[in-house]
C-alpha cells in the first residue's frame, strides 16, 4: 500500500510540476511583453512630451475652451495626462499580449471584447469633447447676448445653458458606454426634467413681479432711446 | 468673387438702347421710386452746375415697368435716363454692411456694362437729397480725376458715433489719411476704382466668403487711388434698432478688423496722417443744447465690466481690466474713459480678431459694453460744449489714436510677447 501511495504522489508532483513547467514559457512571454511595452511607452511619452510642448498644446488647449481638463488635475499639466494615458494604453496593449500566451481561448475572448467595446469609448471622447465645446459656446453666447441686452441675471443664464448642455453630453456618454443602463436614464430624465419644471416654476411664480418689473422698465426704456439723440453710423 | 446679379433681359435690353453714359447714380432706398421724378430734377439740378453736360442713368427699384416708362416720359430729358431695376433688396440674411455693399457692386456692374467714368451710391434717406449732394460726389470724378470721393455731412455731436469713436480715427492712424466717413455711405467713385471692387485681388480677399464686404474707401488707399471728400450737408439719420446694436457693431466691425488683418503689411509702415483734398462749403458742427440721458449706457457697461471680465481678460491685458474697474467706480458726472485707454482697448480687440482668440463673433459682441461706456463717457464730456469745442475734442481722439499706433505694431508683430 505504502508503494501505491508513493506513487500517486509522485504521479500528481510531476503532474504539477509539468503545469509550472508548461506555464513558465508563458510567464517569461509576459514579462518579456512587459518589459518591451514598457520601454516602448517610455520612448514614445518622451517623443510625444516633446512635440506637445513645441506646438504649446496646453496653451491650445485653453484657447479651445478646455480649461477644465486641467482643472480635474491641478498638478499635472495636460500635456503630462495625455503622455501619461498614451504610456498606460501602451503598456495594457503589451499586458494583453503577454497574457494571451497563457491560454489564446481564454485572453483571445477577453481581447476581442476589449476591442469591440473600444469604438464606443472613441465614440464617447469625441461626444465629451464636442459636448464641452458646445457648452462653452452657448453659455459664452448666452452670457455676452444676456449683458448686450441688460438682463441682470444674465451670468446665471450662462451658468445655466452651461450645465444643461453638460448634463446632456454626460447621459449621452454614459449611455453609449453602456454603463449604469437605466438608472442613467431615469437619472437624467428626472434631473432634467427638474431643471426645466424650476425653472418654469420660478419664472411662473416666484420670478413673477421680477419679470414683469424688468419688462415694464425695458418699455420705459424704449422711450427714453428714442428721446435720447444718439446716433450710432 | 461670384457675380451677385444677374441682369434681367428686359434690363439688358433698356441698357442697350441707353447705350454709353458719362455717369450712373444708384439710389438704393427703395422710397426714393415713389419719388423718382422730383429726385430727377435734383439730380439734374446738381448736374447742371458741371463745366460739361452729362449723359446720366438713375437706377432706382421700381419693378413696375409701366410706372417706370411714365416717369421717363415725365422727364423729357434724353441726357438723363431712368433704369428702373432691382437692386439687392434687403436681405434678412445679410448684414447692413454686405446689402450696402452689394448695391456698391450692382451700381459698378451696371456702370462697366454703360462704359460710364463715374458712379454715384446714394443710400441715405431721399429727404437729405440736394443738387450739392449731387455735384459734390461727382464732379471731382468727372472734372478732377479722383477715384473715390465720401461725403462730409453736417456735423453733429451726438450723431455718427461709431464713425467717430472707432472707424473714422482707426483708418486715419493705420491707413494714413484723415476721411471723415471712409464707409460713406453715399459715395462717388471711378470706373478704375469699380474694376477693383468688382475683381478684387485673389490674395487679397483668401479665405473670405462671397458676401463679405470689402471697405472702399481702405481698398482705395491700399491700392493708390485718388482720394478726396466732399461737404454734402445734412444727412436724415435711420432710426436705431436698439436692441441689436451689438449686432450693429458686430456688423461694421467686421469687415473693419478684417481689412485691417489683410493689409497689414501697408499700415505697419505708415508713420502718420495726412488731409486729403475736400470740396464744397464746409459745415460747422451744429450748435445745439441736447440733454442726454447716460444711466442706460453706465448700466450696460457696469453690467459688462461685472459679467463679462473672463471674455475680456481674454483680450485685454490686465492694465487694461484695472483700469476699467477704476472707471466703473466713478460717479455718473466724473465718469471718463481716458483715450488712450480706449485706443488700446480697441487696438487689442483687433488683435484678438487677428488671432481667433475667442470667435470672432462672440468678440465684436463682447466689445459692445466697452463702446457704450466710451459713449457715456464722451456724452458727459461734450454735453456742455459746442462747435469748434466739440471739433478740437474729436481732434484729440484722432491724435491719441495716431500715438497709441506703435502698442498695436508691436503686439501685432510678437504676439506671444506681450500676451495678456
Amino acid at each position: 500500500m505504502w508503494n501505491q501511495v508513493q506513487q500517486a504522489l509522485n504521479e500528481s508532483t510531476s503532474r504539477v510540476i509539468k503545469q509550472v513547467a508548461n506555464l513558465l514559457p508563458g510567464i517569461a512571454a509576459l514579462i518579456v511583453a512587459l518589459l518591451i511595452s514598457g520601454f516602448l511607452a517610455w520612448i514614445i511619452a518622451l517623443g510625444l512630451r516633446r512635440s506637445l510642448r513645441k506646438i504649446h498644446f496646453d496653451e491650445r488647449l485653453s484657447t479651445w475652451g478646455l480649461q477644465s481638463l486641467a482643472e480635474w488635475s491641478p498638478a499635472n499639466t495636460p500635456t503630462i495626462l495625455v503622455t501619461r494615458a498614451v504610456s498606460w494604453v501602451i503598456m495594457l496593449v503589451g499586458c494583453l499580449i503577454g497574457i494571451s500566451a497563457f491560454d489564446a481561448t481564454l485572453t483571445s475572448q477577453f481581447v476581442e471584447r476589449l476591442f469591440s467595446y473600444l469604438p464606443n469609448v472613441f465614440a464617447a471622447l469625441i461626444l465629451l469633447f464636442l459636448g464641452n465645446i458646445a457648452a462653452r459656446f452657448l453659455s459664452r453666447s448666452v452670457l455676452i447676448g444676456g449683458v448686450n441686452m441688460n438682463l441682470q441675471y444674465s451670468r446665471l443664464l450662462s451658468v445655466g445653458v452651461k450645465w444643461m448642455v453638460l448634463v446632456l453630453t454626460w447621459a449621452m456618454v454614459l449611455d453609449h458606454l453602456a454603463i449604469g443602463g437605466r438608472i442613467v436614464y431615469l437619472a437624467f430624465a428626472i434631473l432634467f426634467g427638474g431643471i426645466v419644471f424650476a425653472l418654469c416654476l420660478a419664472v411662473g411664480l416666484g420670478s413673477k413681479d421680477l419679470i414683469s418689473r424688468s419688462l415694464e422698465r425695458e418699455a420705459s426704456r424704449s422711450t427714453e432711446e428714442v428721446e435720447n439723440p444718439f446716433r450710432h453710423l | 468673387m461670384a457675380k451677385l446679379s444677374t441682369i434681367p433681359e428686359q434690363t439688358r435690353q433698356q441698357l442697350e438702347q441707353i447705350g454709353t453714359v458719362d455717369l450712373v447714380i444708384g439710389l438704393v432706398d427703395e422710397k426714393a421710386s415713389a419719388n423718382i421724378v422730383a429726385i430727377a430734377g435734383i439730380i439734374r439740378q446738381g448736374l447742371e452746375r458741371l463745366s460739361k453736360s452729362t449723359r446720366t442713368v438713375i437706377m432706382h427699384r421700381n419693378s413696375d415697368s409701366a410706372a417706370a416708362a411714365l416717369s421717363q416720359g415725365e422727364l423729357e430729358d434724353d441726357s438723363l435716363r431712368l433704369l428702373s431695376y432691382s437692386l439687392p433688396a434687403p436681405d434678412p440674411s445679410l448684414t447692413v454692411m454686405q446689402s450696402t455693399f452689394n448695391a456698391y457692386r450692382t451700381v459698378g456692374e451696371i456702370s462697366q456694362d454703360l462704359s460710364s467714368r463715374a458712379c454715384v451710391v446714394l443710400a441715405s434717406s431721399p429727404a437729405s437729397l440736394t443738387p450739392e449732394w449731387i455735384y459734390g460726389l461727382a464732379q471731382p470724378i468727372l472734372e478732377r480725376d479722383y477715384d473715390l470721393v465720401t461725403p462730409c455731412y453736417l456735423p453733429h455731436k451726438f450723431e455718427g458715433l461709431l464713425n467717430n469713436a472707432i472707424l473714422c480715427p482707426l483708418i486715419r492712424a493705420l491707413y494714413g489719411k484723415q476721411i471723415q466717413n471712409p464707409l460713406g455711405p453715399d459715395l462717388g467713385f471711378s470706373a478704375r476704382l469699380s474694376q477693383d471692387i468688382l475683381h478684387p485681388d485673389p490674395a487679397r480677399v483668401r479665405g473670405a466668403s462671397t458676401y463679405q464686404p470689402l471697405l472702399i474707401g481702405t481698398e482705395a488707399i491700399v491700392r493708390g487711388h485718388r482720394v478726396c471728400q466732399a461737404h454734402l450737408g445734412m444727412r436724415i439719420y435711420p432710426p436705431i434698432d436698439w436692441k441689436n446694436l451689438d449686432s450693429i457693431l458686430a456688423a461694421v466691425l467686421d469687415p473693419l478688423f478684417l481689412g485691417v488683418e489683410r493689409d497689414a503689411p501697408f499700415w505697419q509702415h505708415i508713420r502718420s496722417s495726412e488731409g486729403v483734398a475736400t470740396y464744397g462749403a464746409p459745415f460747422p458742427f451744429a450748435e445745439e443744447s441736447v440733454t442726454v440721458d447716460v444711466r442706460r449706457l453706465l448700466e450696460l457697461f457696469k453690467l459688462g465690466v461685472r459679467n463679462l471680465q473672463d471674455i475680456w481678460g481674454l483680450v485685454l491685458p490686465p492694465a487694461a481690466l484695472l483700469e476699467l474697474r477704476k472707471v466703473d467706480r466713478l460717479s455718473p458726472e466724473q465718469f471718463r474713459i481716458p483715450d488712450e485707454l480706449w485706443v488700446r482697448i480697441v487696438y487689442d480687440f483687433a488683435l484678438a480678431y487677428r488671432l481667433r482668440t475667442i470667435g470672432r463673433d462672440h468678440l465684436l459682441r463682447a466689445l459692445t459694453p466697452l463702446y457704450l461706456g466710451w459713449v457715456a463717457s464722451y456724452a458727459v464730456e461734450v454735453e456742455p460744449i459746442n462747435g469748434a469745442a466739440v471739433q478740437r475734442r474729436l481732434e484729440r481722439l484722432d491724435a491719441a489714436y495716431e500715438t497709441g499706433k506703435p502698442y498695436l505694431v508691436s503686439r501685432w508683430r510678437w504676439p506671444d510677447r506681450f500676451n495678456p
